[in-house]
Order: structure tokens, then sequence, then C-alpha cells
């Protein structure tokens, strides 16, 4: 049973693990057993005000050049500093760069990083090691080479450091606040099993499957975090991870399935925190071959759909209704409400089909993971989509089956979860575009082609909202997915613990300013 | 005629027998209503297995909704009844199955001895040592691969895979106690009297035979449909025994269990309290069946 990991975070691990392992076809899932790496001096057990969180779950890969999950960035994210962060809106923030500019074209990035910071061995922290880390980033070793492989060339000169890519990315900005980016030590040896970061926590002890235990860093350049100590406990699934919080052997629980936190919220003992991402479920229909290369079909299966039923039935409220495109209300400055969704009538889906010459309607298969909340929203859409005459068996395959062997870029008709994203232009681009790799529902459309292109280089920032209003009118009118909902990330906190902002990938959720009463 | 008779007054005195003990007729009543369920359930049922319509979600039991309704909105009390029988189909046809393949090879083994007995007996051996669910397991992993286009052999197959399963499961257990009669009653005087007379060996084997060995049959038959019910229950459980929106015990427990159960715990307990009310009803009869056996005997 899959349900250690709950969401669409396992499956994006999943895709790069199997984009990566390419044609060899082996996915190697490299199973650390990172010990402890602090000399042991400091040896401290957790002191009493050690802030204790629980994962449904435990890392398996914890060099940053490959993790994925909440529970592995949460981890490093403690440990090491990204250049820049993000916050629960998106927005950028500064961490171990204190200021940017970009040029015009998008070309050229200008950084200032921040002066004294030491690594928790004692060494101070130099361009040499960010320079080592981005370029780490951009080998074929990462997985994150696509993003960092156009930096072209890097110069120090004194804290400023000059970023040239190879070509102009509007985005940029927030490539550097990827989850993967966290700044090691120039040279730096086994990693993935030694931990030497800046970050505002230090590693006391790591127990495999266990717990990870980590002390305030007092020399943390940004100021010493208001906590003593940090502590992830993992647990084997939600349910363990939930009954500790209950018990009050743990002061939180991140990463939960929406009937789980709408239980806790509603028994009024803990603080349950819900916050919007851009997380969705993607249900999609062929568009290269029959039924729905037919746009009358595409269409069909819009006007059967009830969005707001199967948002309220399958998220119980939680987050927000979809719009069938992939740029959601979180990216406030680029969503629009402008164009109108197909109406809900299951007639004109009938007749849409007859038009489309299925009088007598379709019969599919839908294939589904099984991933939390997956099987009752298919089960939802087929009990909708039989009104208009579409129907649909419902195979639940197994995460490994689903995403195996590309399976799910195969079939017919089937929902894929997408993680939340930063900026939109990601889902366009891996996703939208013509031939793009995961193009799960083979559209190919020259004007949608043409704007995302388009909306990727420009960094004049009202141009973009044109494209990306464009984008979402013609996935809304013509595109052959249907976008429900996106997912809330969600956050239950003891009754004393305070200053701690969920952030929408969760395992961003920063620490070092908690407090516990 | 008097045959008929003779076999109609059996099986009445049969009935009397499995009412006259207390326990006994508390089995056959509770597995009698099920089988009535599994028949007229669908009928019966006052809302469609997936109709969700008007019907509020996560709503506690009411008279309107006797087992209250699931979180997609859906009459528990409805899937329940509707349920009944794609388990009896399930775990009922696949023992029956089971039964008739398991006495044919029982009885052929058993009478035929030599060599053939040997080497089936140990692909019988084999296959027992295999806990029944792992079996089912690696069976079903096999056969819900297949690639699934509509009308193949596959495709009936992957259908009807669990049937298969408990089916292919149960065959080496009743082949097993049926051979053991078999040994028993194959050096009888009216067999061999049957031998010399030249008579067929399916004339031996059904007409002499198989009639001795119908009491232990019986017995067993009935012990491998409880334990089927819970089989089926149990792979409908790890979501690879049905599909959803199927209906099915097992596949229900599963999707009410974890945070559903907090919001609509009554979505889980009545079907599981189903399957268990089942299992003891069968359970009981079987007991019973047996000692009226043992007592003819």
């Amino acid at each position: 049973m899959l349900h250690k990991e709950q969401n669409e975070n396992l499956s994006r691990r999943r895709f790069l693990k199997i984009m990566a392992a390419g044609a060899a076809g082996a996915v190697i899932v490299s199973c650390t057993t990172p010990g402890a790496t602090d000399e042991g001096e400091e040896g401290g057990s957790a002191s009493t005000d050690t802030i204790r969180v629980a994962w449904g779950g435990a890392p398996s890969v914890l060099d940053p050049s490959q993790a994925s999950a909440d529970v592995e960035i949460a981890f490093l994210n403690a440990i090491y500093d990204y250049l820049i962060d993000t916050d629960a809106d998106n927005t950028l923030v500064p961490r171990l760069a204190t200021d940017w500019e970009v040029n015009e074209e998008g070309t050229v990035y200008t950084l200032t990083i921040a002066e004294g910071v030491t690594f928790h061995n004692g060494d101070p922290l130099t361009l040499d090691d960010v320079m080592w880390t981005l370029e780490r980033l951009g080998s074929d070793e990462s997985s994150a080479a696509d993003l960092f492989g156009i930096i072209e060339t890097m110069e120090a000169d004194g804290n400023t450091l000059t970023i040239t890519l190879s070509e102009p990315d509007a985005d940029f900005l927030y490539t550097l606040a990827d989850n993967r980016a966290l700044i090691l030590q120039a040279n730096a040896e086994d990693i993935g099993n030694s931990f030497n970061g800046t970050g505002p926590f230090r590693l006391v002890e790591y127990i495999t499957e266990d717990r990870a235990i980590l002390e305030a860093n007092p020399d943390y350049f940004a100021g010493a975090p208001t906590v003593g100590g940090l502590e992830f406990i993992y647990f084997p699934d939600t349910e363990a991870a939930v009954n500790a919080l209950r018990s009050g052997t743990v002061d939180s629980v991140l990463r939960l399935d929406n009937p789980t936190f709408l239980g806790l919220s509603e028994e009024d003992l803990y603080q349950a925190v819900d916050v919007a991402t851009n997380g969705h479920d993607l249900v999609r229909l062929r568009a290269d071959r029959e039924p729905g290369s037919d746009p009358n079909v595409r269409l069909a299966f819009k006007h059967a759909t009830d969005r707001q039923a199967v948002f309220e039935r399958v998220q119980l409220g939680f987050g927000a209704l979809g719009r069938d495109n992939p740029i959601g209300p979180l990216y406030s400055r680029y969503y629009t409400e402008a164009f109108a969704l197909p109406e809900h009538n299951p007639e004109m889906a009938r007749q849409l089909l007859a038009d489309a010459g299925y009088p007598d309607g379709l019969e599919m298969t839908l294939f589904v993971p099984n991933a939390p909340g997956r099987p009752e929203l298919a089960q939802v859409l087929a009990s909708q989509w039989a009104e208009a005459g579409i129907n649909v068996t419902i195979e639940v395959q197994e995460e490994s089956v689903y995403y195996g062997d590309d399976g799910w870029l195969e079939v017919d008709l089937g929902i894929t979860p997408w993680g939340s994203r930063p900026i939109p232009q990601f889902y366009l681009d891996v996703a939208y575009k013509s031939g793009a790799m995961w193009n799960e529902a083979h559209f190919s459309d020259e004007e949608l082609d043409a704007l995302i292109e388009e909306a990727g280089a420009t960094t004049d920032e009202a141009e973009r909202v044109g494209l990306y209003e464009e984008i979402q009118r013609i996935l809304i009118e013509r595109g052959p997915v249907i976008i429900p909902y996106f997912f809330a990330s969600f956050g239950v906190f003891a009754e004393n613990v305070s200053g701690v902002a969920v952030h929408p990938f969760p395992g961003r959720t920063n620490f070092n300013n908690a407090v516990l009463a | 005629m008097d045959n008929i008779q003779r076999i109609v007054q059996g099986v009445l005195r049969f009935i009397r027998q499995l009412f006259g003990d207390p326990q006994t007729a508390v089995g056959t009543t509770i597995v009698l209503l099920f089988l009535f369920l599994a028949f007229f359930g669908n009928a019966l049922a006052p809302y469609g297995a997936n109709e969700t319509g008007d019907i509020p979600v996560s709503a506690a039991p009411s008279t309107q909704h006797p087992f209250g309704t699931d979180t997609l909105g859906r009459d528990v009390f409805s899937r329940v009844m509707i349920g009944t029988s794609s388990i009896f189909q399930k775990a009922g046809l696949g023992t029956l199955l089971a039964v008739l393949i398991g006495t044919v090879i029982g009885l052929y083994i058993g009478y035929q001895g030599g060599w053939i007995d040997e080497a089936t007996s140990r692909v019988i051996d084999a296959l027992l040592a295999m806990p029944a669910l792992l079996l089912a397991l690696v069976i079903l992993g096999v056969i819900r691969n297949l690639s699934l286009e509509q009308g193949s052999l596959q495709f009936l197959l992957a259908r009807n895979s669990v049937l298969l399963v408990i089916a292919v499961v149960y065959v080496p257990i009743v082949a097993r106690v049926v051979r053991s009669s078999t040994l028993e009653i194959k050096t009888r005087e009216f067999v061999q009297a049957a031998r010399i007379r030249g008579e067929s060996l399916g004339y031996i084997l059904f007409r002499e035979i198989f009639p001795s060995v119908v009491p232990t049959l019986v017995v067993e038959a009935s012990l491998r449909f409880s334990y089927a019910i819970f089989l089926v229950a149990a792979l409908g459980f790890l979501g690879i025994g049905a599909n959803p929106p199927t209906p099915d015990w097992g596949l229900m427990v599963e999707e009410a269990r974890g945070g559903n159960y907090n919001i609509a715990p009554w979505a889980l307990n009545f079907p599981a309290a189903a399957i268990a009310l089942l299992v003891v009803g069968v359970n009981l009869m079987s007991d019973g069946i047996k000692n009226i056996v043992q007592k003819s005997e």
C-alpha cells in the first residue's frame, strides 16, 4: 500500500526519477543511510523548547540536487540556506542573497550575498561555495540540470555574484529559489550523508526512518532561531502522525489529506491552518487520437463536469475551484475569471457527442493512481459523466504501475496529480507545449505554443499578463484538460505553537521563528 | 420415482436437522437472509449503488438513510444490500467452481493412484504451502496488468479475476480432502464389484464413489465458503478485488477508513459488520452441517 506519502509530491518525485533513469530503464533509488555529522562535541539532547514536527513518511534521498519530497526538503531547508526563499504567497524573499538585479533582457542576474555567514563547521561562506553549488546543480547528475544548465558564466566580485544565462529566462530568480537550490560548501564530500550547512539548525543525530534531531545554530547569520531545537519525527503514515499529535508526542503535523484535516479542524483542540497552493488534479483526454481529437468531444467532457460538486465532495471545500488550466488563483497577477467556463449541462454534452459521431455516448476506461482522494475524484466524475452518456470504467492503479513504463502518458483518459510550483510557466513548458516531455494529453496547438514561448521569454510583466490570459482562454475553450480544483496545503499545530507559517509546499515551511508557549 | 422421493425426504430431514439446533438455526437464517439480498437486494435497495443526486454527504444514520451516507453522498444501506450479490457471486461461485474442479481431480487421483496421484499430490502440496492471500495477490497481480481489450479473453479473465482466484486457491484443498475419502472408499466391496462388472471409469467415480464423498464435501464446501468471503473482502480492502465504484464490502471499508472515518464512521462500520455477520453465519451453519454429517455416519 502506498499510503506513506500522500499526493502530488510523491508523484513528482517519481516523474523525476523515471525521467532521470531514462533509456537505461533502471530506476535506482539510492537508499542512503545518513549518519550524524556534527562532530558531536555539542552532543546535546533535545531541550524542552524543541519543536517536534511529525511527517507521514521518511526521507529517502538527502542529496539536495536529488531531493524532492516534502520531508526531504524540510530536513535540508533547516540545515542549509537558499539564496532566495519564497513565502506562503509565493513572493520572493531574501535569504543568503540580500538583494538582486536583473537586466532588461533577462539574461544577466546580479546578486548581493550576505556577509558574515559561516558554515556549521566554522568556515566562512564564500562566493566560491555559491558558484560551486550552482555548477553542481547544473551538472548532468543533478535532477535540476534542465533549470540550472542555462547558466553560462558566473563572476564573483567582493560579495556580488553576476550570473549570465545562455538564453533569456524571466523566471530565473524562481530557479534560484527552487527546492533543490540549497547552498553547500565548495567541494563538500559525502553529500547526502554528511551535512554541513549555513542554515538555522545543526544536525545532532539522524536515525534513518525514525527521526532527525536538530539544535538551533546560535551563529545563524539572520539571528539564532527562537526555539532551542527542531525534531522531525518520521511515521509510516499520516494516521500514525496524527495519533502522535493527539497523544502529545509531537507539536505539529504537516501534509495531511482533506478528510483527516477536516476531522482535526473540527475538534477545536488544535490550530488547523490551510493555505492555497497551485497543486491540482489534471483530468485529461488524449487529443491526438479518437475520440479526444474531436474538439466537440473535449467540450462534451467539460459540459458533463460539475466542478463545484467535485470540489465540495472531493476537496471538502478546501483549496480553490479550478478553471481547466494550470494558472490558478495563487498566481493572482495572472489568474483571470474573464472567460466563462463551459457550464454544467449533460444534455448539451450529449448533443456535442452526437455531433461528433457518438450518438450512443462513449465507453472509456479512466485510469487513476491510488493516492488519497483520487479514486474518489474518479467516482464523482464517473457518475457525473454517466448523465451525459460518457460511461467510464475506473481502473485504479498503484502509483508505481500508473507511472511505470510511461503508462500515464499513453492512456486515453487519466487523472494525474500535479504539485504546486511557484510560477505557472513550469506547467506550460513541460505539459502543454507540443511535444513537451510530460504533455500527457498530447495536445498540439500552434497558437498556444507561440504564446507559451513568448511568455517564457518576456520580462515585461504587463505583456506577460496578457499572454497568460490568452493561454487561459485557449485551454478553457478547446483544451483537452479539466482541472476541477487546486489543493490546499495543511498544517496542524498544538495550541502552544506560534510563529510558523505553513508554506504551499509544506517542506519549505520555516521553523526558525517558531515559539513554544 | 422411489429415488426422487428418497432424495426429497433426505433433504427435508437435513433442513429439519439444520433448524433443530438453535446455533445452526441462527447461522442458517443469517445465510438465507443474505442469500435473499443477493438475489433481490438490487431491486429492494431504496437508492442506486452510485446514486448521489440530492443525497447529503456524510449524513449520520437516520430513517431516510438507515446506515447513513458516505463522504461522496451515497446511501450506505443501499450499497451494503446491493453489494451482497457481488460477495455471493465471487465467494459463492468461486467456491462452487473450486468444489467442482477439486472433486473431479480428487476422485480421479484418489482412485487411480500410482504416479499420477504422486505427481498431482506434490503439486497440491506445493500450492498448499503458500498462504491463500499471498497466492491470490500474486495471481491477481498478473491478471490485472494484462492489457484490457474489451471482449478479449484477458478482459474476461480480469473481469472475473477474483472468482477465478478463489477457485484456484481452493481447488488443491478440496482435491486433497476428496482424495483422502476416495482412498478409503475405493477399497470397499461395492467399488470392487463395479470394477469386476467392467463399469467405465466415469461410472465408478461418479455413481459409485461420489455419493459416499458428498457428506464430507458439503462440510468442506461450507467451510471454504466462509473463508472465501473473508478472502474476497480482504482483496477488496487491499484495493485489488474490485474497481470503484463497485459496492464491494471490502472496498467500502477501504474507502471509508483513514481520515474519512472521522467524518463518516458509519460508512465503515456497516459494511464491516455485514462481512462479520455473514462470516459468523456461514461458520455457525457449517458447524451444524458437520455435526449432522458426523451423527449420520
